[in-house]
């Protein structure tokens, strides 16, 4: 069913839904919807639980696959297919998103988690600006502390003002997608809500909320109706004052991909679990190693065997399920993080989420420990060229991260067996165990026959990268 | 607003429906079950003239010439498997272009087959390599380990079809992990001809290198079309349980919403 849009204002259109079918499950959720966002309007979502209000919202924020039908953003005069049902994706113009479950990870503070919001919406604010907005929601006291230190009612709170902040700060209309935003809240929390979103309104934004919030609901200007996948539409009664909102920001040139790779890294500084999960069974690999070999001259052990021996703890390293599948894994923080940045967010977070940094350290400190009594012309050869191998290492951990992202799609992903795509990977990882193999055995060369270390190497890059390309590119077709 | 007793007659409707199209699926279930045992039986024949009416392999060209027999079912099984993967991945693409939902039960079908003739080529192939090579498995040979992964991909994808909840996301990473079987199909090939190292290349060619008789072309002939016939069985009959699991989740639904009014 088409749902017009507002007959009484003469304003343009911000973002829009057009015929989408989207099926949730086995079944069809929403049939032949079509919804336009204008500047300024408040539309409330409503209808029974399981109707299909999130999906509507997440439909808008292109982050679900529709079997028909095409969701179109505007931003000035420029139109952008967020999703169609022909596979075309690309990120939408910025936006404030709050997902059902809020879209934080634990490990952020409340204040980084603002400049975040902020910054993949293409807004720069100084450090006043945010603790006024935190300050608006009785969060300032809270600005250094993590988000998993929060109670529920506070990390709500702060869900929906990473939602309302990147439009309150800015000139230009932005559309505002919320879902359920007053669940949870207390009640001056609501009243804050009410008040921002008819601020917000007021500026020319655009607000979209799934809720069964009567009270926020009067606030719409219409309100959509979900019943048996169709929408009916009815006037909203468009009451409540605006509250006073901070000044705006200024805009800022970062985009989401480059905002994305910083909190990554930041989260990694902040916890690290992800260097320690994967050295720790590297190392416990390379004592293992060497408590086998210990007695043994390592001259005398085929150097294929070898070889494996000094790659395996970095291949191990390499493999280990990333800490960053299970960040993006709490509360959605990985979809909020595919809504904003859009299809480009898989392969950034393939690359960030990697163990990069691990192979090369991992790769010499088995060598040194495991060489024992190999002869000093063979170890200062084997020194020299061993970055080689581990850098190509490097690649297969990129590839081993896209396979465990592919998976991480899955609703209940930890029931998934990874390891059983990961078995992809032990290719490489005898190309370049053949490649180790060749300069133990004959030092570096560098020919271009099949055989020789730097193809090896090559193979196996090339591999991993074919892996990599596989699960970064599929998924988002 | 849909009252009581419109429900209850689209409930009587939609019950009579899924009756009739289950004395369909009924029959044609029957005919799929008939051709599966057929095929079955074959097979076992295919077996049996492996093991005792097929000669000898050239004793010079293979180091264990007794034990080549396996491969009576050991390549109808790879061919099989190739053919069921080619089901998966052409569901996996009809699934994402089209999203239809034939082309999601070929990824059912697919990986379900394809796991079981999988199991079947590498459960078989060390069994022959222990004997002609001394070892059962070469980390070396792509194609080996080629078919270990095509393998692990359709159990990846039969234990998650069975643990995930079922859904356009869940089939559209499934799919994807389909396709990225798919990508490694051509490797496989090229392996075959290029990489090999221990895996003996195509085999069906008769020469005094090879060391076939025309007979064992002959057996390893049935044996290709028992288990083509066994594998058309298996399609539809793994068709007709997937078509029957929908009009149960069908029927699962009427009753729930009666239960909820």
């Amino acid at each position: 069913m088409k749902v017009p849009c507002r007959y009484n204002m003469l304003s343009s259109p911000l973002a829009q839904v057009k015929e989408i079918d989207v099926h949730r499950g086995p079944f069809k959720v929403l049939e032949g919807a079509s919804v336009t966002l204008e500047e300024g309007e408040i539309v409330a979502v409503m209808g029974e639980n399981g109707a299909g209000k999130t999906t509507l919202i997440e439909a808008f924020a292109g982050i679900l696959p529709l079997r028909s039908g095409e969701v179109i953003w505007h931003e000035g005069d420029e139109l952008t297919v967020v999703r169609d049902s022909e596979g075309r994706r690309n990120p939408p113009p910025p936006m404030g998103l709050t997902l059902q479950k809020g879209g934080i990870c634990g490990d952020e503070t409340v204040f980084e988690r603002m400049v975040v919001s902020l910054s993949v919406a293409g807004i720069s604010s100084d450090v006043e600006q945010i603790l006024e907005l935190l300050d608006h929601w009785g969060l300032r006291h809270r600005s250094n502390d993590r988000v998993a230190h929060l109670s529920g009612g506070l990390r709500r709170r702060l869900a929906i003002l990473c939602g309302l902040a990147p439009a309150a700060l800015s000139q230009s209309p932005r559309v505002v997608l919320l879902d359920e935003p007053s669940e949870g809240l207390d009640e001056s929390a609501k009243v804050t809500l009410r008040g921002w979103v008819r601020a917000l309104s007021s500026m020319n934004h655009a607000i979209l909320m799934a809720t069964h919030d009567k009270e926020l609901s009067s606030c719409a200007d219409r309100v959509l109706v979900i019943e048996d996948k169709s929408l009916s539409e009815v006037p909203g009664d468009s009451s409540g004052e605006p509250s006073k909102l901070p000044g705006i920001g200024q805009t800022s040139d970062q985009s989401p991909i480059s905002s994305l790779v910083r909190w990554s890294m930041r989260m990694e500084l902040r916890n690290p679990i992800e260097t320690v999960g994967r050295a720790t069974p590297a190392i416990v690999a390379i004592l293992l190693s060497y408590a086998l070999i210990m007695d043994h001259d390592l001259q005398d052990i085929d150097s294929r065997l070898q070889a494996a021996l000094i790659l395996a703890p970095a291949f191990i390293a390499s493999i280990s399920s990333p800490a960053l599948v299970s960040r993006l894994s709490e509360s959605d923080c990985g979809r909020w993080w595919n809504a904003v940045a859009g299809p480009m967010s898989r392969p950034a977070f393939s690359i960030t989420g990697a163990s990069i940094l691990l192979p090369i350290p991992v790769t010499y400190l088995s060598w040194f420990v495991l060489s024992g009594s190999v002869d000093d012309q063979v170890s200062s050869e084997v020194i020299l060229w061993l970055w080689i191998p581990a850098l190509a290492m490097m690649d297969l951990a990129i590839a081993a991260t896209a396979l465990h992202l592919l998976v991480a799609d899955l609703s209940r992903s930890s029931a998934a067996p990874v390891p059983l795509l990961l078995v992809v990977l032990v290719w490489p990882f005898l190309e370049l165990t053949d490649a180790l193999s060749s300069i133990i055995d004959e030092g570096m060369t560098w020919g271009l026959s099949i055989h020789e270390p730097l193809v090896n190497c090559i193979v196996a890059s090339l591999i991993s990268a074919l892996v990599w390309l596989a699960a970064v590119m599929i998924p988002d077709y | 607003m849909v009252s009581s007793r419109d429900d209850s007659r689209l409930l009587t409707n939609s019950i009579h429906d899924c009756v009739v199209f289950r004395s369909h699926v009924s029959d044609y279930r029957d005919s799929a079950v008939t051709i599966t045992v057929l095929g079955m039986a074959c097979a076992a024949i295919t077996a049996f003239l492996g093991f005792f009416q097929a000669p000898l392999v050239d004793s010079d060209s293979w180091n264990a010439p007794g034990a080549y027999r396996i491969l009576y079912w050991h390549v109808p099984f790879a061919w099989s498997s190739f053919l069921s993967f080619c089901l998966l991945f052409l569901g996996s693409v009809s699934w994402y272009v089209k999203r239809s939902e034939r082309g999601w039960s070929m990824v059912v079908i697919g990986s379900e087959l394809g796991l079981l003739f999988g199991m079947g080529v590498v459960i078989s192939g060390p069994i022959w390599g222990s004997a002609e090579w001394g070892v059962p498995w070469d980390w070396g040979d792509v194609r080996l380990n080629t078919y270990a992964l095509l393998t692990s991909v359709a159990l990846f994808l039969v234990m998650s079809l069975r643990s995930q909840p079922d859904g356009e996301e869940t089939r559209d990473t499934l799919a994807a992990v389909g396709l990225f079987g798919f990508v490694l199909v051509p490797i496989t090939a090229a392996a075959t001809t290029i990489w090999t190292n221990r895996h003996p290349e195509v085999i069906l060619r008769e020469s005094e290198e090879t060391g076939f008789d025309p007979e064992i072309l002959q057996v390893m002939g049935f044996g290709a079309v028992s288990f083509m016939i066994l594998f058309i069985g298996l399609v539809l009959l793994n068709y007709s349980i997937y078509t029957l699991r929908g009009e149960l989740e069908v029927l699962n639904r009427e009753i729930d919403r009666e239960g909820m009014d």
